[in-house]
């Protein structure tokens, strides 16, 4: 007995299970195609990328990014000089970009007065609204602690330079100086690295129990 | 075929099939409750609640009650009752049965217990402690003695197709299962995986992956082909597909485990089988949604009237679905922006809520008025669970798609002269996909409405009804009908032998050095042509083994084991054999000192990896985000691993250093003082709670054992260094004018960890050599391939 099915193609199979019958129809062709071609791609793609090494890998791809923004960062740098940056200190556009980033960005840490002190309690940061600086209050000393953070980071400032970009940074430190003026007088903070004879940054962390 | 066969009468276990349906129902509504929960504690960070109530606690609860209590009891309802059927045998062991059934409760309460305690081993979907890992290995093998007992008494000769989805169940998740555990035991309630970093990462990703494959996909496939064409009265629609799409399903979907970590650290040519094995996964998981809907043509009525089709209907449907997502988000480019985001999310919840939870109704609303001899309390109830679940899984699913592509898009945009991003602050990304956030408490609370309806559907049907178990008279076949074959017969012909010689010359083709690998290609090519001809003129000898071997269950599961064991060899063998520095790119990460680690554990069992990934992608908007991009060296002493799957927030590989203590004070006490619009929960237990000072000793011993260099340390001498470097984070704490922290508290530990993250060395080889472990030895060491390339590996 080799029951058909109502459109007389596949063939029913015999045997039932606990009354279950099965056809046995041929594989549709669309989904067989679909499995060869991503069969071939899967050779062609694997002798092109990798044995034939074609493309760029995304060590490569950024490895080119990361050299291409430092060298157009080291032109916009060899722009900037501690009057330039008092000059944009008094650009009110450049001042606003600045204070919106560090509305988002620095204010956890230097609160939004500048003063590093919120309801009467110090926030991780320097106080920015003062004279004394902890790294140098020169723009261009400002500058480079923004762009690559404190030396010693466990007890400082990150590097904002790659998160935020040059841009970011250099309106952020227009910002801050807007908040002060040129010609004032500047002092080294007691714990300055800056102050002759300060000790080396201490190391970051202890040193792991590496003994060999 | 069954002449002269005496008759017996059987009474089937369906008492069984009961118990395991119901539990399914009420850990489902559980797993739900905790889902829902959990998701609105990403919008309301005010609901966690307390230590144990936290986000990175339940999240592991909710997955697990999901994937192991849910869909795990009603998978054993399902097989227990069509197995029975299928083999017209009783099930063969009352007394395993019931081990089965309660032995699997147990574990699932004890799962419910450590979890929120934060006892974990901090891999996803293989959290649970090690004695509970054994628990499940051994209840996995009373069900597999007790499934494999019934078949081997079987009163029908030849296996359907779902016995061999339950058979490729049964024997790959109890090889997932037991690698993926491999630890060892510090105390009674901790270990440490042998597995470190990358090594790790494949591991639990091939595990993982294939947790989705083996424990949501393949049983159900198979629960399909029972239930579906009994409930549309009609004959499944292709033999020789469902035979095509079960080898090609079992044997593709072990490879796919790499394309969870895309863009990784991970060897090139790992990701690269991940992403390919992944695309020609396609069409054999649509070869299942396909026998299903086209099962049933001429049966399309009964979808207007009959809720249990619409359930199977829709399930299938979005099994395909995921099926299509699936290959489609292992594309690396696609990858770049939905990995770590909520489009994952969304895809596994199509999967879980549309195929998973939708076939799990769909069945029982089948089965419960067999079980107990009554109609379904309500027909329209049904249909209105049904309706409210599509609708809640569609504003689910919906809004992760929105929700990951935009946070997605945003993280990865930089300014078009590439020199910036435009999204800077992660915060701002977080806070624009809250509304999405919001939307999917909706989609799933719908969801339990619809489970909770369906519960007291059935509760009702029950209570009009009551227990009936099927008595059948069957005909006792004889032993020469079935379970015949020889190892000569099964491995010796042409379709076993054809299939394995291609495969050596595929794998030959991908590892041989260049030049050979090009010459094993174009061997492959002409013998799979000739393999063809071979075929089509032998068609029938084929076909004929197939049969035979279909009435064989011994050989039939040596075969699948065979298919699903190759691929997890061919990718984690050479991953963890080869002497790993060969393998760390010329970064060794420095190892964790005592309090470090103690600040590890803390940091695993708190679950923090369900939110922070530790793994910098090479992708410049990653590495202009978080830093440089990982390498293998910096995780090598990683046990667990911690790159993550999910940024909720931001990534933490180089966060050691990043900011002063007091920062991390700070925020661990009130996220969102530091990062306004932060959803974290708080953790002020973490300043009164002390670090575990007690097994410490016994945690550095482990790692010593598993190839970390530490010095030789007494019990005292770990306790000492630990809290002599606590009271110095206090010192430096106090000078950053954070007074009163105690040097053994558990947050000094976790700030000591986290201070820690992205520290390596850059040693000399021969210092390299030193410090990385060898690999296992082996008398064959097999080669990487990456190691014949240039670009992708370091000498």
């Amino acid at each position: 007995m080799t029951p058909q099915s109502p459109n007389n193609g596949p063939v029913l199979r015999e045997h039932t299970y606990d009354g279950i019958q099965e056809y046995d129809q041929k594989l549709p062709n669309w989904w067989l195609f679909t499995w060869y071609i991503t069969m071939v791609w899967f050779v062609i793609a694997w002798v092109a990328y990798y044995q034939l090494n074609l493309g760029e890998s995304g060590e490569e791809q950024v490895d080119k990014a990361l050299a291409n923004i430092q060298a157009v960062q080291l032109k916009e740098l060899e722009k900037l000089t501690d009057d330039k940056l008092w000059e944009m200190s008094k650009d009110e556009k450049i001042v606003g970009a600045g204070a919106a980033t560090y509305a988002t960005t620095c204010v956890a840490c230097h609160a939004p007065d500048l003063s590093a002190h919120l309801n009467g309690a110090k926030l991780p940061g320097q106080p920015l609204n003062d004279t004394e600086w902890k790294h140098g209050g020169n723009p261009l000393q400002l500058l480079g602690i923004v762009r690559k953070g404190a030396p010693d980071l466990t007890k400082g400032m990150p590097a904002w330079e790659p998160q935020l970009g040059l841009n970011r940074v250099v309106e952020v430190v227009a910002f801050v100086l807007s908040k002060h003026k040129k010609g004032e007088p500047i002092t080294l903070s007691a714990d300055s690295p800056l102050k002759p004879g300060a000790a080396p940054a201490a190391p970051t962390a202890p040193a792991p129990a590496t003994g060999n | 075929m069954t002449t002269n066969a005496s008759k017996i009468t059987i009474e089937f276990d369906d008492r069984t099939v009961r118990r395991f349906m119901i539990a399914s129902i009420i850990w489902g509504i559980v797993g739900m409750l905790a889902g829902v929960f959990i998701a609105s504690q990403l919008n309301f960070h005010q609901l966690n609640l307390t230590s144990w109530l936290s986000f990175g606690r339940l999240r592991p609860l909710h997955t697990n009650a999901v994937i192991f209590a849910f869909v795990g009891n009603m998978m054993f309802a399902g097989i227990y009752y069509s197995t029975q059927r299928l083999c017209k045998a009783r099930l063969a062991s009352d007394l395993l049965s019931n081990i089965h059934f309660w032995g699997w409760q147990l574990i699932i309460v004890a799962a419910a217990i450590t979890l929120p305690l934060g006892l974990t081993r901090g891999q996803e979907y293989a959290e649970l402690i090690w004695p509970i890992n054994i628990a499940v290995a051994l209840i996995w093998v009373v069900f597999a003695v007790n499934f494999f007992w019934t078949l081997a008494k079987r009163n029908e000769p030849s296996l359907y197709v779902a016995l061999w989805f339950y058979i490729a169940t049964i024997i790959t998740i109890a090889m997932l299962y037991i690698v993926n555990h491999l630890s060892i035991p510090t105390s009674w309630t901790h270990s440490y995986t042998i597995f470190s970093g990358v090594q790790n990462g494949l591991v639990q990703w091939w595990y993982g992956h294939n947790a989705v494959a083996f424990f949501l996909t393949t049983p159900i496939l198979g629960i399909m082909y029972y239930f579906l064409p009994k409930a549309a009265e009609r004959p499944v629609y292709s033999y020789r597909l469902s035979i095509v799409h079960f080898w090609s399903l079992v044997f593709l979907y072990i490879w796919a485990g790499p394309h969870h970590l895309l863009n990784t650290a991970l060897p090139k040519w790992l990701q690269m089988l991940g992403t390919f094995f992944s695309l020609m996964l396609w069409a054999p998981s649509w070869g299942g949604m396909l026998n299903g809907l086209l099962t049933l043509r001429g049966a399309w009525d009964k979808l207007r009237t009959d809720p249990v089709i619409k359930f199977f209907v829709a399930g299938v449907t979005f099994y395909g679905m995921s099926t299509f997502e699936g290959p489609l988000l292992s594309i690396r480019a696609v990858n770049a922006l939905s990995h770590y985001s909520d489009w994952t999310i969304g895809h596994v919840h199509a999967g879980a809520m549309g195929w998973n939870g939708f076939m799990a109704a769909g069945m029982f609303y089948w089965l419960t008025p067999k079980l107990y001899g009554a109609k379904l309390h309500s027909t329209n109830w049904a249909n209105f669970h049904f309706w409210i679940g599509t609708i809640g899984i569609l504003i689910y699913v919906g809004a992760m798609w929105v929700s990951g592509i935009m946070q997605g898009l945003m993280l990865n945009a930089t300014t078009p002269d590439g020199l910036a991003l435009v999204y800077p602050n992660f915060i701002d990304t977080l806070t624009s996909i809250r509304a999405m956030m919001g939307f999917r408490i909706i989609g799933g609370s719908l969801y339990l409405v619809g489970m909770i309806l369906m519960a007291v559907n059935i509760w009702l049907t029950i209570r009009k009804g009551s227990p009936v178990n099927e008595s059948r008279e069957v005909a006792v076949i004889e032993r020469t009908q079935r379970d015949t074959m020889g190892l000569k017969e099964t491995f010796l012909n042409d379709p076993i032998a054809c299939t394995l010689a291609g495969m050596l010359l595929v794998l030959a083709w991908l590892f041989l050095p260049p030049g050979a690998d090009i010459a094993a290609l174009i061997c492959a090519g002409v013998f799979g042509v000739l393999a063809v001809k071979r075929f089509q003129s032998g068609h029938g000898r084929w076909s004929a083994w197939y049969d035979s071997l279909l009435h064989n269950w011994m050989p039939f599961t040596v075969l699948t084991f065979v298919a699903v064991a190759l691929g997890g060899l061919i990718q984690i063998i050479p991953t963890v054999m080869v002497n790993r520095a060969t393998n760390v790119e010329d970064r060794i990460q420095q190892p964790y000192t005592p309090l470090e680690l103690a600040g590890r554990d803390i940091y695993v069992s708190e679950g923090c990896y369900n939110c922070h990934s530790q793994m910098i992608r090479t992708m410049l908007p990653d590495v202009l985000r978080y830093g440089d991009y990982s390498r293998l060296g910096e995780s090598i002493y990683d046990h667990p691993f911690q790159w993550g799957s999910k940024r909720t927030g931001p990534d933490l590989a180089r966060e050691g250093g990043k900011y002063p203590h007091s920062w991390h004070y700070d925020h661990m006490m009130d996220p969102r003082a530091i990062s306004v619009g932060s959803n974290m929960p708080a953790y002020p237990n973490l300043f009164t709670e002390k670090f575990d000072q007690k097994t410490l000793w016994k945690k550095i011993a482990v790692m010593t054992q598993l190839g970390v260099p530490y010095p030789a340390m007494t019990d005292t001498e770990v306790k000492t260094t630990a809290v002599e470097q606590g009271i110095q984070i206090v010192k430096e704490l106090e000078t950053q004018g954070r007074s009163g922290a105690l040097p053994d508290t558990k947050i000094i530990a976790i700030i000591a960890y986290l201070q820690k993250l992205g520290k390596y060395d850059v040693p000399e080889l021969e210092e390299k050599l030193k410090k990385t472990p060898e690999g296992i030895p082996f008398p064959l060491k097999p080669g990487i391939p990456d190691g014949y390339r240039t670009s992708a590996v370091t000498k």
